[in-house]
This record gives structure tokens, sequence and C-alpha cells, in this order.
């Protein structure tokens, strides 16, 4: 799901990153509100390091096997500090697998990124709106919504960019008749990660619940 | 504050300019290098971790802190460095109070995973982390840090990144990395654990040469008997002996009774199998 | 699962390129890659694949450590636009029953493809020249957020720890019968067992960080210093010619660019 260098014209990989840019400048501001970035951090970043490496586990999904996207248990455990880590784990990727992707580090961090931050928004939206129930539901529905949504939008983005930037020209009805396709084809995806991250989180709810309570 | 007039005595001793406002005089008399008052601390989840400690360490002095899992040693330690803030009690370093949360390079903690206090990219950026942030200049820096690897015996590993390194190695450079702030205490968390025999006999030997004052939590009661003249016991968060380091670790009875037992030098009075009695 | 990403791809070499100095290298490079980026005309397409071949050349680097690193996302793209000769355009230039390949749709094939080539492999290069810590440090005198700086410099400190975590938990797993490969169709108890193992590493991770923060406070960490000055390459050196010479030729592609769709 990430676009390849040469793949979109340039106007799309400037974009992305001033897109980019911003959406750090926010996440940034919004976490130094908070008292201790400095404590942050740290935890920021090893958790960051631990999804890169989490995202290497696949599913299988005959005939092939899937990588897991965790964006959205991304930003239900990291909250602002979701964008920065997926921007650090593109870049992580680019470093240790050399597939390139630095001209469109920028558009792929918001295709990843965006959906991460909105994940958080979910989660946290879904548990005040499900307060009279029991916790573990509240917390295992928003997770899952949240992980499920977030999949989903990160296709979309992917197919509507991807779609629009390719160069030569194909019809209105193609284009979007391909990126139907594309979305459709990963709901099976979508429900899996869904399931996945409410499996995470109501893990993370028994054993260490600081982790979810977060003030960033 | 405890570090600006720590800062002042060497200034006293080396005659270079005050890096802050010149105060009072301290009083170089009181040479008391830790001095702890009825310290209590609790966790949220764990209360009386530690009930009413009181002790006194001189300087120069090489302290083994034994005890049971759960006893309260590393909590000591964390107390002690300004990690955490005690319930109750007071905590004076050469006769000033320790404020939690300050940075006070006067005190080293050497932590009992190295990898937790090893997060630089090489092996020279660890070490002169902590001398970088007392606000020395680069040139001073330098010399620390190249002072701190020699006396480690790490020269050769300067710019390696920290997961190249084997455990020994690891171990060495976190005690490089608090030797180049030049602390005037040195806590040592558990140092010879995960260590292979070698290591363990560099890592007593390197203690040995220190002029540091020295508390080692350890459950390694042989390293507490070859490198310390004074243990305090502690069970439940309480000191149950303070005294020489022979006379406690020599009596099976007072240790089994705190869940230790006798160290492996005196269980084996004879050196070679063949003078084993038959 | 494969771990190959157990090292950086920096690989050192002794050519001019590993010598330049790295904020003019990050420069001269984001430079020529948004230069190639802006190329719409096929035409120009073997001048910048050529550019970019000289360029490798002259960084020592094999060829298969391109070609490698080239394989596996090339064959994704393929995955991505074959279809476009068939489906994209006007002009038919080849009809075999029901496939027809289409001119514009080749072409544009053949643009995504070379400014792929380019790209990647000017990425591949910045990055094969150039140490990761480097790296962070040019991006940060460079104006990166000092907070992203060092959430990334740590995160790569500890990645391999982790990674190795990670392997010695999921071994254990394994010995007491959990199946990594599903043979069969996806349980709500397998995926809860991988959900147990993610979760664990991010708990012992988040553990990790707390005693991680408390080394770094005590020796005086604070987010809020300001990185040191480094010493940087005069630009009248040969370092400032080579970023003026890179400029240059993004520059003239770009220009080119331009004049070939006025044609």
């Amino acid at each position: 799901m990430h676009i390849a260098d040469g793949m979109v014209p340039a106007q799309f990989c400037i974009g992305g990153y001033a897109a980019t840019g911003l959406l750090s400048w926010v996440c940034l501001r919004q976490i130094n509100r908070v008292s201790d970035p400095a404590q942050g951090i740290p935890k920021a970043a090893l958790l960051t390091a631990t999804f890169f490496v989490a995202s290497l586990l696949h599913i299988p999904i005959p005939p092939a096997s899937v990588h897991l996207v965790l964006n959205g248990l991304l930003g239900v455990v990291l909250g602002y500090y979701a964008f920065l880590a997926v921007l650090i784990g593109l870049f992580f990727q680019a470093i240790m697998f050399g597939h390139g992707g630095l001209s469109t580090l920028g558009i792929n961090a918001i295709i990843m990124g965006l959906p991460a931050l909105l994940a958080a928004l979910i989660f946290r939206s879904g548990l005040w709106l499900l307060r009279s129930f029991p916790n573990r539901w509240a917390m295992g529905i928003s997770a899952f919504f949240g992980g499920a949504i977030a999949l989903i939008l990160a296709v979309s983005l992917f197919a509507v960019l991807a779609v629009l930037g390719l160069p030569g020209g194909v019809d209105a009805i193609a284009e979007r008749t391909a990126i139907f396709a594309l979305v459709t084809a990963h709901l099976p995806l979508a429900v899996i990660e869904g399931a996945f991250t409410t499996l995470v989180v109501l893990f993370l709810d028994q054993v260490k619940p600081d982790l979810l309570k977060h003030t960033w | 504050m405890i570090c600006e007039n720590v800062a002042k005595m060497r200034m006293l001793e080396t005659c270079q300019p005050p890096i802050s406002p010149v105060d009072a005089l301290p009083d170089l008399a009181d040479l008391r290098a830790i001095a702890v008052h009825n310290l209590c601390f609790s966790y949220p989840d764990q209360v009386d971790v530690l009930q009413n400690l009181s002790l006194t360490i001189q300087p120069g002095e090489r302290v083994g802190i034994i005890g049971e899992n759960g006893c309260g040693k590393t909590t000591l330690f964390s107390l002690l460095s300004g990690i955490r803030s005690p319930s109750q009690g007071s905590i004076e370093l050469f006769g000033h109070p320790l404020h939690a949360g300050h940075f006070c390079p006067e005190i080293g903690l050497v932590f009992q995973n190295p990898d937790d206090q090893l997060f630089s990219a090489s092996v020279w950026e660890d070490v002169a982390f902590g001398a970088t942030n007392m606000g020395l200049d680069p040139e001073v820096v330098e010399q620390r840090v190249r002072e701190a690897l020699s006396l480690t015996d790490i020269v050769s590993l300067a710019q390696r990144p920290p997961h190249h390194l084997s455990g020994g190695q690891k171990k060495r450079v976190a005690i490089a990395a608090v030797l180049a702030m030049q602390p005037q205490i040195l806590l040592l968390d558990e140092p010879t654990a995960q260590l292979d025999p070698r290591s363990r006999r560099q890592l007593m030997q390197l203690l040995h040469r220190l002029p540091q004052t020295q508390l080692v939590a350890t459950h390694d009661l042989d390293l507490a008997l070859e490198l310390c003249d004074r243990t305090i016991v502690l069970n439940q968060g309480q000191i149950v002996y303070d005294g020489d380091t022979q006379t406690v670790l020599s009596n099976s009875t007072f240790l089994e009774h705190h869940a230790l037992e006798l160290p492996l030098s005196f269980r084996r009075p004879y050196c070679l199998l063949a003078d084993k009695p038959s | 699962m494969s771990l190959s990403w157990n090292k950086e791809i920096y690989t050192p070499q002794n050519s001019w390129l590993h010598a330049w100095e790295p904020r003019f290298k990050l420069l001269g490079f984001s430079a020529l890659i948004l230069a190639f980026a802006m190329v719409r005309q096929w035409q120009l397409l073997p001048f910048i694949v050529l550019l970019t071949a000289v360029l490798y050349r002259t960084s020592q680097l094999p060829l298969d450590f391109l070609t490698r690193r080239l394989r596996y996302p090339g064959l994704i793209l393929l995955g991505l636009v074959g279809l476009l000769p068939f489906i994209s355009g006007q002009t038919v230039i080849w009809q075999w029953g029901l496939l027809t390949l289409r001119q514009e749709g080749c072409l544009a094939v053949g643009l995504i493809a070379g400014r792929f080539f380019s790209i990647t492999t000017l990425g591949l290069l910045l990055l094969a020249t150039t140490p990761f810590v480097v790296l962070v440090r040019s991006l940060r005198s460079l104006g990166l957020p000092v907070l992203i700086a060092d959430m990334t410099l740590l995160s790569y400190r500890y990645l391999f720890d982790i990674g190795d975590n990670f392997n010695t938990m999921r071994t254990a797993m394994r010995l007491r019968g959990f199946q990594h490969h599903a043979k069969r169709l996806i349980t709500l108890s397998w995926l809860n067992q991988l959900a147990s193992l993610a979760g664990s590493l991010l708990i012992r991770s988040y553990e990790q960080s707390e005693r991680v923060y408390q080394a770094m406070r005590l020796r005086g960490y604070s987010p809020h210093t300001r990185p040191p000055k480094t010493q940087s390459a005069a630009l009248s050196s040969w370092h400032g010619f080579a970023l003026g010479s890179v400029l240059l030729m993004a520059v003239g592609v770009i220009a080119a660019d331009f004049v070939v769709s006025r044609v």
C-alpha cells in the first residue's frame, strides 16, 4: 500500500511532503502541550520500533500472505505520536530494505498516518459514546472500528491517489472501478485488522492498562 | 543545590572559574558521602517497600547491599539517585539535601540491564552524553570520554553501535558512560548479572581500581566478599545488618533466616579436588 | 519471515559520494530526485537513466546490490501498472483478439518505469553512501524538529534488540505448538495468540522505555537542549562545487522537460 517512486507526478510528491509537514507540525504542537514530552519520546520511540518489527508479521490469506498494516493499533496506542511513528517507520523501511520510497515518503505518510490519527479519534470517541456499556465491550468495539476503518481509509487514499496520479488517460469509469475493486478486495483484511486490534487492546487493558491511558 | 555546592568544592581544589554564582562556602567538615534519615517509600500497588531506613556512607567506602528479591535494593538506588522521591525521610549527599528529578551528575547509577542505559548510536556518543549535558566544553568532554574509555578498557569499541556488543562489553560501556560525568558516588545494581566468568573478573578488577564511593547491590555474594569491606543486609525494606562483610557472610543461620545463603567461597574450604578430605 | 532488515543498507566505500558532505549530498540528491519526478516527456527518459547510471558507477557500489534491491519493488510496480498499456489511451498500436495494446498506455508505463528506476536508484545511492546516524543528524541540522530526530535515533537504537526479543518469543511460542503460518483458515484463537505475542512485545518495550527514560534523565537529557553546532564544509570546496553541479543538472532536466513539452 505504498506508492512507489515515479508512479505519481512531482506535484503529488511535493503536495505529500507539504501535507506531512503540516500534519507533523500539528502533532508536535499537541505533544508539546503535554507537560513532559521528554517522557513521551522514549515511550513513543520504543513503541515505534516495536510496531515496525510487528508489522513484519504476516497473516496467511490464501493464496498469498499479507503483512498486517497495524496503523489502527498504532493510532490507538500512540495518539498524536502515531503520525510521527508512521513517518519514522517509512523511513526505516527505506533504510533497511532499500526498496525506494524516499520521494513518496510524504504522500505515503499521509496515506498511512492520517488513518492512524483517525483511529485514535475513533477509539477515544467510541469509549466516550459507549461509556454506559461495560468497559471491555466499549473498548473492544471502539478498537475494532478504529482498526478496520483505519485500514479501509488507508486503502482508499492509496487507491484514489494512485489512480489519479497515473499518467496516461484512463476513462473515469475505469478509474472508479479500479478504486472500488481495490477497496472491496481489502474488506476481509479490514475485518481481520479490526479483530486483531481489538484482541491486542483487550490484552493490553488486562495486563498493562497504563499503556492505553496516555496523556498525549 | 547539591550539584552547585559540590561543583564549588571542586573549584576550591582545581581553581577553575566558577560555573554558578558563589554563595557561602560549603562545610567541608561534613564528609559523609551519603546520609539517609528515616527513609520510607511505597509504590501505588505495594506499600512499605522501604521502612524507616537510615544509614550513613563515608567517602571512599565500598558497601555491598544484599537481600532477597523484592527487599528494596533497586528502590533504594532509585531514591538515592534522585529518580524518585521518598514518601518520608531525607537523603543528603555530602551534607546537602538531594532533590529528586534534578540532574545530579555527582551520583552515578549503573543499571542492572545495560541495554536500558545505552541509548545512543555509538559507544563514544553514549559515553559523551552525560558529560555533554553537564554543559562542558567539547574539548573537556572529549578528554573525559577518552579517560573513561581507557579506564574501562574499551577504547577499541568507541565507534561500535551498542547492539553489536557482548554483555560484558555493554556493562563496561555503561560504567564508562557514568564515569565520564566524574561522579563522587557510584551505585551499581547487580553489576555481575549475566556476565561470563572472565567478564565478571574484569569487572571486579575495574571496580577495585575506581576511587569513587561505591554501593553495590548484588546477589553475587562472592562479589560482595571480595569487593566490599562493609555489607548491609535488607529484608522487606528494613536494614537487618550493617557491618563487616566477612562476619555476616560466614553466618549461615542469619543468612538463611533472611532468604540468603553462604557464598560459594565459604562453602568450599578445600582448593583442589585432591585436597578434599576422604 | 526474512529478517534481512538486520542492518541498514549503508555500504562503506571510498567513492566521492561517500566522502561528500552529507548536508550538501542531501540537498543535491533531493533536488535531482525532484527534477526526475517532474519529468513528463518520455524523450527525456534515456538521459535521466544514463545520468543515474553514471552516478551509480562512480559510487563503487556493486551492480548486484542495485539489482537485488530493485527487483521486488519493480515487480510490485509492474503489478500495479501492468494493465495500463491495455486500458489507457486511444491510439492502438497492436491488437490480438481482445487484447489491445495502446500507445499512450505503453508510454505511460515506460515513463513510470524510467522514473521509478532513476529515483529509486538515487534514493538507494543516498542511503548506501551515508550512515543512518549521519543522515539523521544532517536532517536535524537542516531543520528536522529535534523531537522527531531524537525519536528516530532512539527507535533505531532499540530496533534490533526488539527484533531479537520478538524472535525469541516467537520461538518460545512455536516450541509450545503455535503455528506461525497457519495451514488452515485463520481462527480467532490463532489470531488471539498472535495478538498476545504482539501485546507482550509492546508491553516489554513500554516497560523498557520507562527505564531508558530514567537513564536519559539521570544523564541530563532534555528535549529542549539545542544540538551542538557542527562544522560544515565550505561552499568553495569541492563539496560545494559538487552541489552546484548537481543542482545545475536538476535545473537542466526540468528545463529540458519544459522545452520538449512545448515542441
